[in-house]
């Protein structure tokens, strides 16, 4: 029992220690704290969405278009008579499967090709040449306007949820690979790499054990602030026209349906979703703030000494 | 028959409208002295917010929305429609389109180009007598040779004029024969009734074909090139430039040979959004604004200095049921989808009620409509009923393709989708770029999908033959019934209107009960404008022409 107990409290207590180092954080940083709120809120009501709606996102119902928020709807109605509540409650659903989807994706082919081409890079071989290819081809990828590229690859793939999260995935993986292959550049001279090399370890092990391993922390603090950006990019791509098809619950699309309205007076089809996908960003940009200051050890020591 | 046409009437209004811009100038300075640079600062100047601007000039090619109007200003043609007043809007005016038994053609048209004319009672020849004495925006003198080589150049290049051609029934060039300096005839194989109503079309215009020879080379011997960004006309207007997706400034041509328009120079801006053409035309910038939206209509109804006259017009929107597609190749399934569809509900909320119901397949102010057929109102239970007499008792999976570009299709695709929902259909929506929505319409290759248009000429043949003959290029249902294709084709051999109405009362009968479309709406015509702009007169082509307006005094 009592060396049960004694192993119980070892472990408990690192991850006490981590909690309550998180907590103290959050108390000095309040936005962090405010941006894991809205995180956590948005995937919650993702998660939950079809319970929580109070009626139909799709359904239209001609009597009662375009009404103001009121008691009945809170939100009011757009010019269908769709719920708007239930279409800004709905949307994170769309929003983030693809927005999440699309930066993993890019993260992952990023990455991996980023840690390749900087494991390479100086060699004299054909593999050089491979390397200078792929960091010459992300180069065209990125001197493309995003938005514009991304418009392009939905028009070649067709209207639907996939062409989206690929087009997100391939305009984002030039960030993760270059920023993977910055951070392999600086780690593949440390003396572990060459002692594993010399050991006899493969280029794909040293690569997978002791590369990516190490080089990964910048990567994933970026994955949240791209979460943010591929969620108005794809607002973005609603909003013109090349985003989700009508009239799937989705901001961006929202905002393109209701916007005429506004100068009609009719704000609130697309002032709501407007706000949702505001917070939403906002929220996922102060997560990627605490995960850049959390996840570098200099900033992270600064912050332990302040906090005291 | 023959029909002689002064022109006094013509000047003395011109006149009138002059002094009557002069007047205005002091009135209307000060309120409307606009903060943008586009704007109607200056009496004389039309400002125009459209949602483009012309792609081509170019009236065999181009049916893009500007280039209407461009036409429009710097053409005429032979023969125009009389204008009487708009029994709904005071002080507009509408094209004369009724059935005038008694009139040659049996309507009531007066010369533009053309001072009279002389018609076989049979239908089979015309024969025009061309005003003297009237200059091209280059200064070459109208001749029978123009209007010759106007038609040659429909034989020339086929498109659009072609279209015109086989609507005649002219065969060949030869049909048009030059007949002396200023007469000119055209003469036809079998009778057709609409020699006289095609003239004032609005794609019947007549070049300077002195000028088009000029720039003609041998690669391009129809003037394609010069015509497109330029023009050789006898129109009110002359192309002063044309910034393609910004502006086209047309100015009036002194030398008109029935006097100056009133509106000296206009400005024909691009403005895309709806929106903000509405915003500019209720903050004074512009003088019209064209194509809003239902409910920036109802909203700028009440404001001042802007006034709206909605009248009746040709256009009709409608969806497209593919007769060759699985399941629309079913009637049962055509007429359950009109069942299902909540057209009342759709006029009230897309349209706000700014439009008819469309319960006929032709424009409802042509002589010949008829609604007597209609028998589709909302029903699901009955469209229920058809799908499972038609082999659908759980429903099927469709699509359903609308323009991004024109905001009250979406909202009803969405409307429509939830309403048969509920007969168990289940409709995907496609929404297709602006750019590209005409060329999906007429790949046939969509089993349903949006579209909105209007037979220019007021004629009951033509409208049902654009849409229901087999042969036309335009029959985007693919729709085919032999009988209703002889009773087509024999209408378009009589000049016996009786006859003819009788035979088309029986083509709507047919077409209506085999509902190759899903009836929407009769949508109008709303002409947005400052208050104080006068003369609006309403054509069949649904454009507006510059040399109508003047400022009230």
């Amino acid at each position: 029992m009592i060396p049960v107990a004694v192993s119980g409290d070892r472990a408990a207590s690192p991850w006490l220690r981590r909690l309550r180092f998180l907590a103290a954080v959050l108390r000095a940083r309040p936005a962090f704290a405010l941006g894991y709120a809205i995180v956590i809120g948005v995937i919650l009501i993702a998660l939950l969405a079809p319970w929580i709606v109070p009626y139909g996102p799709m359904v239209a119902d001609p009597n009662v278009y375009l009404l103001p928020p009121g008691p009945r709807h809170l939100l009011g109605t757009d010019g269908t008579g769709m719920d708007i509540l239930s279409r800004v409650l709905s949307a994170p659903r769309v929003d983030l499967t693809i927005a999440v989807l699309g930066t993993l994706i890019s993260a992952g082919i990023g990455s991996c090709i980023g840690a390749i081409v900087g494991y390479y890079e100086g060699e004299r071989t054909w593999r050089r040449a491979v390397s200078t290819a792929v960091m010459r081809a992300a180069d065209v990828l990125q001197a493309f306007p995003v938005f514009v590229f991304a418009i392009a690859l939905v028009a070649v793939f067709g209207q639907s949820l996939h062409s989206i999260i690929i087009a997100i995935a391939f305009v984002n993986t030039p960030i993760y690979l270059r920023l993977m292959r910055t951070q392999v550049l600086a780690i593949r001279r440390y003396r572990y790499i060459e002692a594993a090399y010399v050991a006899g370890a493969s280029d794909l092990s040293i690569l997978a054990r002791h590369v990516i391993p190490n080089a990964i922390a910048p990567a994933l603090a970026q994955l949240s602030v791209n979460i943010g950006w591929a969620i108005l990019l794809t607002a973005g791509l609603s909003f013109v026209g090349a985003g989700v098809v009508a009239p799937t619950p989705e901001w961006g699309s929202m905002i393109a349906m209701g916007f005429q309205n506004v100068v009609t007076g009719q704000w609130w089809p697309s002032v709501f979703p407007g706000i949702a996908l505001g917070l939403t960003v906002f929220g996922f940009a102060l997560v990627g703030a605490s995960v850049e200051v959390l996840a570098d050890p200099v900033r992270r020591r600064v912050l332990s000494g302040t906090l005291g | 028959m023959r029909e002689t046409f002064g022109r006094s009437a013509n000047l003395s209004r011109r006149s009138l409208l002059k002094a009557g811009s002069g007047a205005a100038a002091g009135a209307l300075l000060p309120s409307a002295l606009p903060t943008n640079p586009a704007a109607a600062a200056t009496p004389g100047t039309l400002v125009v917010a459209a949602p483009a601007t012309p792609q081509s000039l170019d009236s065999n090619f181009d049916v893009s929305l500007g280039t209407f109007e461009a036409v429009a200003a710097l053409y005429d043609n032979l023969l125009e429609f009389k204008k009487i007043p708009d029994p709904k809007v005071p002080g507009a005016f509408r094209e004369d389109i009724a059935d005038h038994p008694d009139k040659p053609g049996g309507v009531n048209v007066q010369g533009k180009l053309a001072e009279s004319f002389e018609l076989d009672p049979n239908g089979t020849w015309i024969r025009f007598q061309l005003r003297k004495g009237v200059k091209s925006n280059w200064g070459n003198e109208l001749t029978a040779e123009d209007v010759k080589w106007t038609w040659d150049r429909k034989f020339g290049l086929k498109a659009i004029g072609g279209f015109y051609l086989s609507t005649l029934g002219l065969e060949k060039p030869e049909g048009v024969k030059v007949e002396g300096p200023y007469t000119v005839s055209i003469n036809l194989d079998h009778p057709n009734p609409l020699l006289v109503k095609l003239q004032p079309n609005l794609y019947a215009p007549i070049y300077d074909s002195k000028k088009c020879k000029e720039v003609a080379t041998a690669d391009d011997p129809w003037a394609r090139h010069f015509i497109e960004n330029n023009s050789a006309g006898f129109g009110p207007y002359r192309l002063d430039q044309l910034q393609r997706g910004q502006q086209a400034v047309f100015k009036a041509r002194p030398d008109y040979y029935l006097g100056k328009p009133a509106m000296d120079t206009v400005i024909f801006r691009e403005v895309p959004t709806s929106a903000t053409r509405a915003a500019l035309l209720q903050g004074g910038a512009v003088d019209i604004a064209q194509y809003l939206q239902p409910l920036e209509i109802v909203r700028l109804r009440n404001q001042q200095g802007v006034k709206i006259d909605s009248v009746d017009a040709s256009f009709m929107i409608w969806l497209e049921l593919n007769s060759k597609i699985a399941p629309f190749d079913n009637v049962k399934v055509r007429q359950a989808m009109n069942f299902a569809f909540p057209q009342e509900q759709v006029l009230k909320t897309v349209f706000q009620g700014l439009g008819e119901p469309l319960h006929g397949c032709m424009p409802n102010i042509y002589a010949g409509y008829t609604d007597k057929f209609w028998t589709y109102n909302y029903d699901p239970e009955r469209a229920r009923a058809l799908l499972k007499d038609a082999g659908f008792p759980s429903g099927f999976k469709t699509s359903l393709a609308y323009n991004a570009g024109d905001p009250v299709q979406e909202p009803i695709a969405i409307l429509y989708q939830t309403a048969l929902r509920a007969i168990g259909v289940d409709l995907q929506l496609k929404k297709v770029p602006a750019a590209t929505f005409y060329d999906a319409v007429s790949q046939r290759k969509q089993p349903m999908i949006f579209y909105v248009d209007s037979p220019w000429c007021p004629d009951v043949g033509y409208s049902m033959t654009l849409y229901f003959n087999s042969q036309s290029f335009i029959d985007y249902s693919n729709y085919k019934n032999d009988e209703v294709d002889r009773l087509l084709r024999d209408t378009a051999r009589t000049a016996d209107q009786a006859a003819r109405l009788e035979m088309m009362t029986k083509a709507q009968q047919i077409v209506m009960s085999e509902a190759p479309w899903v009836f929407i709406a009769f949508p109008g015509y709303h002409f947005a404008h400052r208050a104080g702009l006068e003369g609006f007169t309403y054509y069949t082509s649904n454009n507006i022409r510059f040399q109508d307006f003047h400022r009230a005094a």
